[in-house]
């Protein structure tokens, strides 16, 4: 009688343990440096990518999601309080935050997917762009900006465009990297580059201004610190009469154009990766991704303003238009 | 678990020697410095350019980062004591040079560590049979070191002339003490300790970032003023130590709240509140155990 009852007793332990270890979620850290609308919304389109793949949170997957709030020794220390505790996979959003959960990572078979890194090799994520052999537990997707196409893109609205003005932060990495790019690209694209440096915010508009009068277009990449004043560049870009390239789609209503892709649309990709490391992709079989799908939008609004005219093949490689206050869509991609 | 509380005992230990830099200009010179925000970086700038480019020895780099540091000290010390700036403007006249100067020394606003050498996996690899206590071993071998021989020379005549000059500049003058000297001294030894704290921070972190500085000048006070508070002592020995206490606590403080933040209902944007209300917590503890015994004691 006793014997029975230890068996059965000795079988509903087992059968409990083996349904807490059957039914423990997956942990995914998420991490970014800062807040911001662009990281937000690529912490955003990774959680809907593995919503929308069946990954139900709080059942199948428990979401650690933590923000440095511009505290780079807190970047450390989200990282080892992810190690902590035992989280599967890292999701970590820009480069410092990237570098953190590397170093603290290294040598673990924990895959490290970033995001929103302009130039990983340079920040030396992984080794190589091509070569994914050794990225050991490290793959992700960048948010590299084909700089040469948009400066081509300037000189298509315009033969007199020749001098084009770029403000940005020197003190962002992934901002003074596309800079770097732009001021490489200028020659072969035919045209100059001026450049107006704001370390803050709150110098944006005197930046801007220092422009007026010397460049034919105005240029700004995904810099945080200038997007934050954007309104100040478009006014200065008015202010002198010539157009304002915006490399970022969701500022179309602050441009003249703009061109590049949504961050969300980024972290739906960065997502996708994420399902294939879970799915069994090893992290040193993927190649650095770069973003797909850039796009070219029109302000028709701010190009009256200064009295432009989108030549026809501009506005045929266009996807969306703002036009009346109102953001139209190209139906047929 | 026990594995978070090495790692906030390495970078409390790690920020502590910053945090003494800050003592010795906020507390011992009664100088408000802030200079730090920008000499933390350029230890850290240096450290980088000369182990990634130059493939100097992590360790020399440190000492390296405590001469630079010295440097924007001096210059801070020149600005107030030749130029006749006060102190809290030449502090910041300093630091927003040293942003512009850190990004020449870098070359690039980030520059990443994570593919050499660094003094951290050196120990890692050397004093592998400690396991994880390795790195925590070497930070606090390092940290207690620089205590030390901090303590050692604030106990000296040049020691006791740089207090005094905090104290009551008009009655060390009188005793023939040149205090522009003994200030200019304490900010380059101040801003030696920051950078040296953040060539070794970077080294730990795996990158260089020149916006890493943010922020020293308020966690540097907070250990200061929780450890002052904490341990309440006149004697050097016991003010230094008390300073890197302060910084353990603030680290532990910002660890509770990433780990358990959640669990009263905090989102990932309330990281700051939490840790500043945790270092709320660990302040009003021993200040209502004071008031309590001093209420026994009066009546």
């Amino acid at each position: 009688m006793k014997r029975s009852i230890a068996v059965v007793l000795l079988a509903v332990l087992v059968g409990c343990i083996g349904l807490a270890a059957a039914s423990e979620p997956l942990r995914i850290g998420i991490c970014k440096i800062v807040e911001h609308p662009a990281l937000d919304a690529v912490e955003q389109g990774v959680i809907d990518t593995l919503t929308a793949a069946g990954y139900v949170e709080g059942v199948d997957v428990e979401y650690l999601i933590a923000s440095a709030q511009g505290d780079f020794g807190a970047a450390i220390s989200i990282a080892q309080n992810y190690q902590a505790q035992g989280v599967d996979l890292v999701v970590a959003i820009a480069t410092p935050t990237a570098q953190a959960a590397i170093e603290v990572f290294r040598g673990t078979d924990t895959p490290i997917i970033y995001g929103a890194v302009t130039d990983p090799v340079g920040a030396q994520l992984v080794l190589s762009a091509t070569d994914p052999s050794g990225n050991e537990n490290v793959t992700g997707v960048s948010d590299m900006i084909p700089v040469a196409a948009h400066l081509q893109l300037l000189k298509d609205l315009s033969p007199d465009i020749i001098t084009i003005g770029i403000v940005y932060n020197p003190g962002e990495a992934n901002s003074a990297v596309l800079t770097e790019m732009a001021l490489a690209a200028a020659p072969s694209a035919g045209v100059a580059i001026v450049t107006a440096t704001a370390d803050s915010t709150a110098n944006v508009p005197l930046a801007a201004q220092s422009l007026v009068g010397r460049v034919d277009a105005f240029y700004v990449t995904t810099d945080n610190t200038v997007v934050a004043a954007i309104d100040s560049v478009l006014a200065a870009s008015e202010e002198a009469g010539v157009p304002f390239l915006m490399a970022d789609p969701t500022s179309l209503a602050q441009s003249t154009l703009a061109a590049g892709f949504d961050y969300y649309e980024h972290g739906l990709t960065v997502g996708g990766i994420v399902l294939d490391v879970l799915s069994g992709v090893g992290t040193n079989e993927i190649p650095v991704t770069y973003q797909p799908r850039a796009e070219v939008h029109l302000n028709l609004d701010a190009a009256a303003r200064i009295g432009l005219v989108f030549p026809a093949a501009v506005i045929d490689q266009s996807a969306a238009i703002l036009y009346g206050g109102v953001v139209w869509k190209r139906q047929n991609p | 678990m026990a594995l978070l509380w090495i790692h906030a005992v390495e970078q409390g230990l790690a920020y502590g020697i910053a945090a003494l830099g800050v003592f010795l200009t906020y507390r011992v010179l009664k100088f408000p410095d802030l200079t730090v925000d920008g000499s933390f970086v350029t230890g850290a700038a240096i450290a980088s350019v000369l182990l990634v480019q130059y493939g100097f020895n992590p360790f020399a780099v440190l000492l390296l980062a405590f001469v630079a540091g010295g440097i924007a000290g001096l210059i801070t010390g020149f600005l107030n004591t030749r130029l006749g700036i006060t102190n809290l403007l030449a502090g910041v006249l300093t630091m927003i040079m040293l942003y512009s100067i850190n990004l020449r020394i870098m070359g690039r606003p980030n520059l990443s560590l994570l593919r050499v050498a660094t003094a951290t996996r050196v120990v890692d690899a050397a004093w592998s049979p400690l396991g994880p206590f390795a790195i925590l071993a070497f930070v606090a071998i390092l940290t207690l070191g620089i205590k030390l021989i901090l303590d050692g020379f604030l106990r000296t005549e040049i020691g006791f002339a740089l207090r005094a000059t905090g104290d009551s500049e008009s009655m060390i003058t009188a005793q023939g003490v040149n205090t522009k000297t003994m200030k200019i001294l304490g900010l380059a030894l101040s801003n030696g300790l920051v950078a040296l704290s953040g060539a070794l921070v970077a080294q730990y972190s795996g990158f260089a970032d020149v916006g890493m500085g943010l922020g020293t000048i308020v966690t540097g006070l907070a250990a200061v003023i929780i450890g002052g508070t904490l341990i309440r002592s006149n004697r050097v020995g016991w003010m230094t130590l008390s300073v890197l206490l302060g910084s353990l606590v603030y680290r532990i403080a910002v660890i509770l709240a990433l780990r358990y933040g959640y669990v009263v209902g905090f989102q990932a944007s309330d990281l700051k509140l939490i840790t500043s209300l945790l270092v709320i917590l660990a302040l009003v503890v021993p200040y209502v155990r004071e008031r309590r015994m001093r209420k026994v004691s009066a009546c």
